[in-house]
């Protein structure tokens, strides 16, 4: 009896693992060869600040995964990073990700100057290959490409030359979309072109902006120097902030101008807000919540910001007098009485691209350090603003 | 003007003070009638930015809506009296598309430009300058027309297709543009009340009363005009120097307006309209001072609305008007079933 029922077992074990055999040769039979992510353990990159993207490093392979790249979306994007070596042996279910990418990636084309900070502190500015509106990036290592014939003009980011880009042939297109609606970015990917998305712009605080270099880092295999790059940024900016935070008075911030009607300005919970309560001011609008900027009437902004000690970032006037000609109401302010104005918009580079738009995401530390030194001068002595001027 | 008249003139000059008043007094900052009264006759408030407040800030945008809207109007009856069709206005006519030509040419086109040219418009007066030259072009190339085609119905087409060109080339225009000079062009085009400092006003109204004389001067042409060209020339009246007479005041009217408030959808067709469904006339020497008044009016009550009383925010204007004033036609037609022309 005992026998039996031990033969009887036996059987069943044996046609139990035949099935599972037979399931194993069947599946693999039917599926591409592909890595068993589930099984790989993978080496996930840190961060610290930013919630946009993540990276986890399979040896021969990587996954990035991008998270809202817009705001209001929940939709999340799957890139695959191979080395064109690994990449001969393994095939990835095309339909499962948004796109694969070969390393090490020798041309690419970026859509926004917030990239260009990225390949220059990286040393790749050599891959770019095309960009639409180049006249904006100021990068000198780039201008010298740009001079040289070695980027070519993408038209615009709505409105991407496709002809030119397809021609370009780029391994990747490192993109930006405000909406998910991007015609051209549709017609790059059907031709088999891929597109990454990123989302810097989208994460709310300096830091986590700053940390994309991570992103860019992961895709040119440069992890290492770009987990150093931002180490160095985000001690300079630590610092910088506790210096400031010794400070017992707080100049009230003024920011933004009218256009038409409406006073434009920064919420108390945007990036820019941020860097004002670091810099230990008193932003006059820092309990205001929400996503955008503030549209207020004049009114409001007259009542509230008369007398504020400082007023940051007029828009994109660049003298008191046009900012005094786009509205008589703008000279009623006492900071702009007592010259008390500062503007980015008067640093350029060498075609006219204003330098904040493209290194101010990458580099909170120097914007922090310029807010700190123009609302408490007395601290960072021999420092001298690199961004911000006094509107003359 | 009959009694009846007498009583509604009177009524509606009450009305705009009212209206005026209660454009001054209502904002996003809440403050008493009092300190209204008190800085509007120079006394000293409570608070002085409430001073600032009443006498730079809203009294130059009370005034500016009274005659915006009042400039509009008068044009809107103007063009759709000489054109004879009830379609016509300033924005038909592409008075309003010169004027946004014009100001795309020097926001957007510094770029394309020379340098020279663009620094030539960068002062205050720019924009204005700009906005008057191009809806006066656009006017006279209209009046142009005018002089070969006698058909009135194939002029108001050839103002559309004018309208129809200056807006592609803005588009082009738009395409080549910076983010920053796209921004400050999209800015204009909603137009703003609350823009002008005295000095502005001071010659926008200059600027407006001589357009209001030339329409006084018109209204006995404008009577005889709505019986038909050939009957008016049969009375005497030469054709051509009415007309010229009737564009010069509402180019001066809706383009000056146009260049200093930014491009006011709606009053200049509407207004009209409304005013002669209230006075059930077609007589000018009623129907002049009549829009004059509605719009003046109609106009305040926009920039009450958009100003989103006791709050911070405020709407652009020429959305208000539109979404204020169309249903006001509507209801006006469906309850008097037929257009008054």
């Amino acid at each position: 009896m005992t026998k039996t029922t031990s033969y009887l077992s036996y059987i069943r074990t044996n046609n139990l693992k035949c099935i599972f055999l037979f399931l194993i040769i069947f599946n693999c039979k039917n599926k591409p060869k592909e890595l068993p992510t589930e099984i790989v353990h993978g080496k996930t990159i840190t961060l610290k600040y930013a919630k946009g993207f993540s990276v986890v490093d399979y040896n021969t392979y990587k996954i990035i995964d991008i998270k809202n790249p817009w705001p209001n979306t929940e939709k999340n994007y799957r890139y695959v990073l191979i080395n064109k070596e690994n990449a001969a042996k393994t095939s990835f279910l095309k339909n499962e990700y948004d796109g694969i990418i070969t390393t090490p990636i020798e041309k690419v084309v970026v859509t926004s100057t917030t990239h260009i900070p990225a390949l220059d502190l990286l040393n790749v500015e050599n891959t770019l290959i095309g960009f639409p509106g180049i006249d904006y990036i100021s990068s000198e290592k780039i201008r010298q490409r740009i001079d040289d014939g070695k980027v070519k003009e993408l038209g615009k980011n709505e409105g991407l030359n496709t002809e030119i880009l397809l021609e370009l042939n780029p391994d990747v297109v490192v993109g930006f979309g405000i909406d998910g609606n991007n015609r051209s970015f549709e017609i790059i990917k059907k031709s088999g072109i891929p597109v990454i998305f990123n989302g810097d712009w989208v994460e709310n605080s300096p830091l986590a902006k700053a940390e994309w270099i991570k992103f860019f880092g992961a895709i040119f295999n440069k992890e290492k120097e770009a987990d150093s790059i931002f180490n160095k940024i985000e001690h300079n900016y630590l610092m910088a902030k506790k210096i400031a935070k010794n400070v017992k008075i707080q100049p009230t911030i003024l920011s933004g101008a009218m256009h038409s009607d409406v006073w434009y300005l920064p919420n108390g919970t945007s990036t820019e807000a941020q860097l004002f309560k670091d810099a230990n001011t008193h932003y006059l609008w820092k309990d205001t919540e929400g996503s955008g900027s503030l549209k207020l009437n004049f009114e409001s902004v007259f009542v509230k910001a008369k007398d504020a000690d400082i007023w940051l970032n007029p828009s994109n006037y660049s003298n008191l007098e046009i900012l005094k000609n786009a509205n008589n109401q703008h000279a009623m302010f006492k900071a702009f009485e007592n010259k008390t104005v500062y503007s980015f918009t008067n640093t350029t580079g060498a075609s006219g691209g204003v330098i904040y738009y493209e290194l101010g995401m990458t580099r909170p530390d120097i914007v922090l350090k310029d807010l700190i030194k123009i609302c408490h001068p007395e601290l960072l002595q021999d420092y001298e603003p690199y961004f911000f001027k006094r509107l003359e | 003007m009959t009694k009846d008249y007498k009583y509604s003139f009177s009524l509606l000059i009450i009305f705009l003070i009212l209206c005026f008043f209660m454009n001054i007094s209502l904002g996003s900052v809440n403050i008493p009638l009092k300190d209204v009264f008190n800085s509007l006759i120079g006394n000293p408030t409570e608070q002085d930015t409430w001073q600032h407040i009443i006498l730079n800030y809203r009294l130059p945008k009370s005034l500016t809506a009274i005659i915006v809207g009042s400039g509009l109007g008068i044009s809107g009856l103007l063009m759709q009296t000489l054109f004879r069709n009830p379609l016509a206005g300033p924005f038909v006519l592409g008075i309003s598309s010169g004027a946004s030509l014009g100001v795309a040419l020097i926001i957007l086109g510094s770029g394309i430009f020379s340098s020279a040219f663009a620094s030539l418009f960068i002062s205050k007066w720019g924009v204005t300058i700009a906005a008057s030259l191009g809806s006066f072009i656009v006017l006279l190339a209209v009046m142009m027309v005018s002089i070969k085609v006698r058909d009135t119905m194939a002029i108001l087409i050839i103002g559309l297709m004018f309208a129809s060109i200056t807006s592609a080339i803005v588009s082009v225009l738009s395409y080549f543009g910076s983010a920053e000079q796209l921004q400050q062009y999209i800015f204009w085009g909603f137009g703003s009340l609350g823009n002008l400092s005295w000095e502005d006003l001071f010659i926008l109204c200059l600027i407006y009363s001589l357009g209001i004389i030339l329409s006084i001067a018109s209204i006995k042409t404008l009577n005889t005009l709505l019986l038909g060209e050939n009957y008016a020339k049969s009375l005497g009246l030469n054709i051509k120097q009415s007309r010229l007479l009737i564009i010069a005041a509402t180019s001066l009217l809706a383009g000056t307006i146009t260049a200093f408030a930014g491009p006011i959808a709606f009053i200049g067709l509407a207004v009209p309209h409304i005013t002669r469904q209230i006075f059930n006339t077609s007589s000018h020497k009623i129907l002049l001072p009549a829009v004059f008044l509605l719009g003046a009016i109609i106009m305040l009550i926009c920039d009450t609305i958009a100003q989103l009383p006791n709050t911070d925010y405020t709407l652009p204007i020429n959305a208000i008007t539109s979404l204020v004033g169309a249903p006001v036609v509507i209801w006006l037609l469906v309850r008097k079933r037929k257009m008054m022309f």
